[in-house]
């Protein structure tokens, strides 16, 4: 036959066609391997040498780990991040549940509204942080105000209390996320089977215990979906910080985030750094790993 | 009627009452941009006396001039601008390349399946999650080693190792809800892997595409980590003049410049935002749920 | 030598065996209806065929030619799809002409050839639409002239009407076999509905969890059904299936049904050879509903007709007919009689059994038991 020689050439190009997507997807895979988990290895691996300054590959065993764990600056990091992430998560979940409940009203302006309560989450920490810094600020900002407007005893140093400060970046971080939570939870509700409530109406049942025992109980997969998201960006949370307190007074908003840093790049401690990214990769692994697993599990039996 | 009518007020009362709530919110999210925008239109001096809610008395244009050109950032004292461009100069190749790696990744990860595509697609992901202190160190080294450090070149590289996990979440999911059977049937008229892609696919992606840039863009925009880490000097982001602009520690705090630097930085991701919040949301909502 | 053979084809994905073994040959022209549950490998033996699925073991001859590993576009054969997977973002041209586009020929061609597909489907006024615009009927005519166009050897549906309702779907099924008889085509086509299978097909094939029950013409499987399963399969309602005894009765092979006070005897006309090494053992009775009817509507000529007085449990008028349900052993068992005819449940009237069209079946391994056939043995002499 004639055609025995496209044929052959048809083969080749079959060829090549079966290896396509795989050579296509080959560039990423190798990116990520190599600076993610490969970087994820030599970090790990430096935790455990005597790397200050320069990488140094002696390996020292849990030396940097324990000289993570017996400093007084990471100790106040943790607690801080303790306290900042519980807060935060908390009060993100709460304003934006309730801010979600009253938007499902059939609220006039809701487009409008949900585009305010959003837009935080347009903008850099940074500007952020800068904002917060001016309208906290003791002598200048809402204090002042305050005074100018005749409350002569309202009092608000917040951010160069030492005990106090750290809340003052919850705040913040609050205004910025909550609008977040809120669209989650607003689409959650618009999720729910309309029927269901109106039967319970029909039962005659009161709308906060509607709320109450039959819808929110049904938001659970938002809920776990908040709270991993929430925690996730608070164990991150640095630009935020440097922005408003620079990690100060003294160290008192420090967080794991900043105290990596610092000891990363000024004072050259790659050891006990890279300990504590570490650290920091192991709590959001033990949040995020089963999270995503049960996220992408096929839902086919 | 007389019956509804108590009923009926209570309703209306309810409602009074639902709407002054949300309005309170309002006024409380929409305060520090309000502070920041007014503040910038006015002189140091109206700050140090005047009140911070009220509206300059004397709109001045200074601040953001000065602001925009010749602020003292470190040493140098050309204001903002250098950054701002540095900053369009890192997002707009880091944006278009994982935006692109993405849409092929999610193309074969959904339409062209082979053995252990969901433990690719999982690794993948999970580097949309690590903490980047991991690998602050070991890429300040291999830049370094690519004469890539405080350059912009090298935050576009890290950019797009680091953007293509939620890319390719954002077509994966998006692909995903296409049917198989479309790609079937254009193997079957002849088409093959990249002419399926880029007849078929792509031309039909247009939403998921606006949702990738914008979330790519907005997070390459406010990235501060990054920059900070691995660009000082000349090459940094504008997110990082800002900062330092804003907490050098040096001479009187001119809070007016401050908050117009503030600005200059807030714009461009605001106008997106605005433009397209829809959009944004989308992008919000499937970088942390399944689609 | 047969058009389309599908020769001892398996499917395994990982551990699953999805197909165990197809043996299906048809001859150019065949409208070969693959019908069966959900899940018993229908689509996957579609796809097989196209090429969009690997053959893990097996032969699958086109036309004499092994194309095992021929690639799908080279095959020549053309898919409807369930979906209709018409391409989002080209037009109604567009999509219809894309395959000529991937195979290099020239524009003005193409555009012809779309034209004359799109008046034979009477969608030229659709043509610069997008999918989107359409209805469903129409995105359904698109799909089948995309694959009309090409003008392949084969055409593959995989339920191409089920997302149509169902008048369309009447309107469609005619259309279909129209086009049928006028192109003259070989189509291998896959569906659920006993009414598209039985007026479409020149064969039928029945498959039950990856294995081919029996292949024949729309009557063989009706009438002539080789097993419990496709008996029961085949027809709506289903085919009676009712537990019997067979027994020799003054030198006649009767069937015995216990029917509570009384026992009903139908005599054996079919499968007697067969049947006469049954006696004195329990088989199941298989008769259509229509076989069942009242006295009047029955059909006497034959004198295959039995009549026996029983019960009646419920009546359900559709409009066309009228299904009476009585009980014979311990099975429910509906008969059919004209409509209008004056019954009310719990009467006792006169049914007419039509003995002829009594199929018999082995309880234990549900197979039919029937005469060696003649046509069987006419191809071993051939053979
Ligand atoms: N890619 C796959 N991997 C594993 N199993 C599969 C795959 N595709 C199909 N199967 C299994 O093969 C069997 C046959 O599937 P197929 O789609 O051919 O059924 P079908 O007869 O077309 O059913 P339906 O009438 O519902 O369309 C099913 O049990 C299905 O679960
Ligand atoms: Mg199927």
């Amino acid at each position: 036959m004639s055609n025995a020689s496209p044929d052959r050439d048809g083969g080749a190009r079959e060829r090549l066609q079966r290896w396509l997507p795989k050579l296509v997807l080959s560039p990423s895979c190798v990116l990520v391997l190599f600076f993610v988990y490969g970087f994820i290895a030599w970090t790990s691996y430096i935790s455990f040498s005597d790397s200050g300054m320069m990488p140094d590959y002696t390996w020292v065993g849990l030396h940097q780990w324990s000289r993570l764990w017996t400093s007084w600056t990471w100790g106040i990091a943790l607690h801080n991040i303790w306290v900042f992430g519980l807060l935060y998560i908390v009060s993100c979940i709460v304003l934006g549940l309730i801010l979600a409940i009253l938007l499902d009203q059939r609220i006039r302006a809701e487009g409008v509204l949900r585009t305010i309560y959003l837009y935080p989450m347009a903008l850099s920490f940074i500007v952020t942080g800068t904002a917060w810094q001016w309208f906290l600020n003791p002598g200048l900002g809402l204090e002042k105000t305050m005074h100018d407007l005749g409350w002569q005893s309202f009092s608000f140093n917040w951010l160069i209390d030492s005990n106090m400060a750290i809340y003052t970046v919850v705040i913040a971080a609050v205004w910025q996320a909550t609008g977040f939570v809120m669209a989650m939870f607003l689409a959650g509700l618009r999720g729910i089977d309309g029927e269901m409530i109106k039967a319970a109406q029909i039962d005659g049942a009161p709308a906060w215990k509607i709320y109450a025992r039959i819808i929110i109980p049904q938001l659970r997969p938002v809920f776990l979906s908040a709270v991993v998201v929430l925690a996730h960006l608070a164990i991150k949370s640095f630009d935020l910080i440097v922005a408003m307190t620079g990690g100060g007074p003294g160290n008192a908003t420090a967080v794991p985030a900043t105290f990596m840093y610092s000891y990363a790049f000024s004072r050259n401690e790659m050891g006990i750094a890279a300990a504590s990214a570490v650290f920091m990769l192991a709590v959001i692994a033990a949040l995020i790993i089963p999270y995503l697993y049960s996220e992408l599990r096929e839902p086919r039996s | 009627m007389s019956a509804a009518s108590p009923a009926a007020r209570r309703g209306a009362a309810t409602r009074a009452v639902l709407y002054a709530i949300l309005l309170v919110f309002a006024v409380i999210y929409l305060m520090p941009l309000y502070v920041m925008l007014t503040t910038s239109f006015k002189t140091l001096e109206e700050i140090h006396q005047g009140n911070m809610l009220a509206l300059p008395g004397e709109w001045t244009l200074a601040p953001w001039r000065e602001a925009w050109g010749s602020a003292c950032i470190g040493l140098e004292c050309n204001g903002v601008h250098g950054y701002f461009f540095n900053s369009i100069k890192i997002v707009v190749p880091a944006v278009l390349i994982s935006g692109l790696l993405g849409a092929f990744n999610g193309y074969v990860l959904t339409k062209w399946k082979f053995r252990g595509h969901k433990v690719v697609f999982g690794l993948i992901l999970f580097s949309c999650f690590i903490p980047f202190q991991i690998i602050l160190l070991p890429m300040a080294r291999v830049l370094g080693l690519l004469h890539l450090a405080n350059s912009t070149g090298g935050l576009v590289l890290v950019h797009i190792v680091y953007g293509i996990g939620f890319t390719t979440l954002f077509f994966r999911n998006f692909y995903a809800s296409f049917p198989d059977e479309l790609v079937r049937a254009a193997q079957l008229d002849g088409a093959g892997f990249f002419t399926i892609f880029f007849r078929i696919l792509l031309p039909a992606s247009v939403p998921i595409i606006v949702v990738t840039i914008i979330w790519q863009f907005t997070n390459v925009w406010n990235d501060f980590l990054f920059g900070v880490s691995f660009a000082s000097g000349d090459s940094a982001p504008i997110t990082v003049a800002l900062n330092n602009l804003v907490n050098s520690s040096t001479g009187v705090k001119a809070y007016n410049v401050n908050m117009a630097a503030a600005m200059v930085a807030a714009v461009p991701t605001l106008i997106v935002y605005i433009l397209a919040g829809k959009y944004f949301l989308r992008g919000l909502m499937s970088g942390s749920v399944k689609g | 030598m047969s058009f389309l053979h599908i020769n001892n084809v398996h499917k395994r994905f990982g551990e699953t065996h999805v197909l165990k073994g197809v043996d299906i040959a048809i001859e150019q022209g065949d409208f070969l209806v693959l019908v069966g549950p959900s899940g018993c490998g229908k689509s996957t033996l579609l796809n097989m065929i196209a090429g969009l699925d690997s053959i893990s073991e097996g032969e699958l001859l086109l036309d004499g030619r092994c194309i095992n590993d021929v690639h799908p576009s080279r095959r020549d054969i053309a898919m409807v799809f369930q979906s209709y997977a018409l391409y989002p973002s080209m037009t109604v041209a567009g999509n219809i002409g894309f395959g000529l586009e991937m195979r290099k020929v020239p524009r003005k061609e193409r555009r012809e050839a779309v034209d004359r597909v799109a008046k034979l489907l009477q969608i030229e006024n659709l043509l610069d639409r997008k999918p989107g615009q359409l209805s469903g009927g129409q995105r359904q005519r698109v799909a089948m002239g995309r694959a009309l166009v090409r003008d392949p050897q084969l055409f593959l549906f995989d339920e191409p009407l089920s997302n149509l309702d169902a008048k369309l779907r009447v309107d469609m099924r005619s259309e279909i076999k129209q086009l049928h008889q006028r192109l003259k085509t070989t189509i291998v086509y896959v569906t659920h509905d006993q009414v598209e299978a039985m007026t479409l097909a020149t064969r039928i094939a029945v498959m039950r969890v990856g294995e081919l029950q029996q292949l024949g013409t729309p009557h063989e499987v009706y009438d002539d059904p080789n097993n419990l399963f496709v008996a029961g399969f085949m027809g709506s309602p289903s085919m009676n299936l009712v537990k019997a005894r067979i027994v020799e009765h003054d030198g006649v092979l009767v069937a015995q049904v216990a029917t509570g006070d009384t026992t009903l005897a139908l005599p054996i006309v079919r499968d007697r050879e067969a049947l006469s090494d049954w006696c004195g053992r329990d088989v199941i009775l298989g008769l259509r509903p229509e076989a069942i009817t009242d006295p009047a509507s029955a059909n006497h000529r034959d004198g295959n007709i039995h009549e026996a007085e029983l019960p009646v449990d419920l009546i359900e008028p559709t409009g066309a007919d009228l299904y009476v349900v009585t009980t014979l052993g311990d099975a429910s068992v509906n008969a059919r009689m004209r409509p209008g005819t004056p019954l009310r449940p719990g009467e006792r009237t006169r049914f007419a059994f039509d003995v002829s069209r009594m199929v018999v079946f082995d309880p234990e391994s549900e197979r039919r038991i029937r005469d060696e056939q003649v046509v069987d043995s006419a191809l071993e002499e051939t053979a």
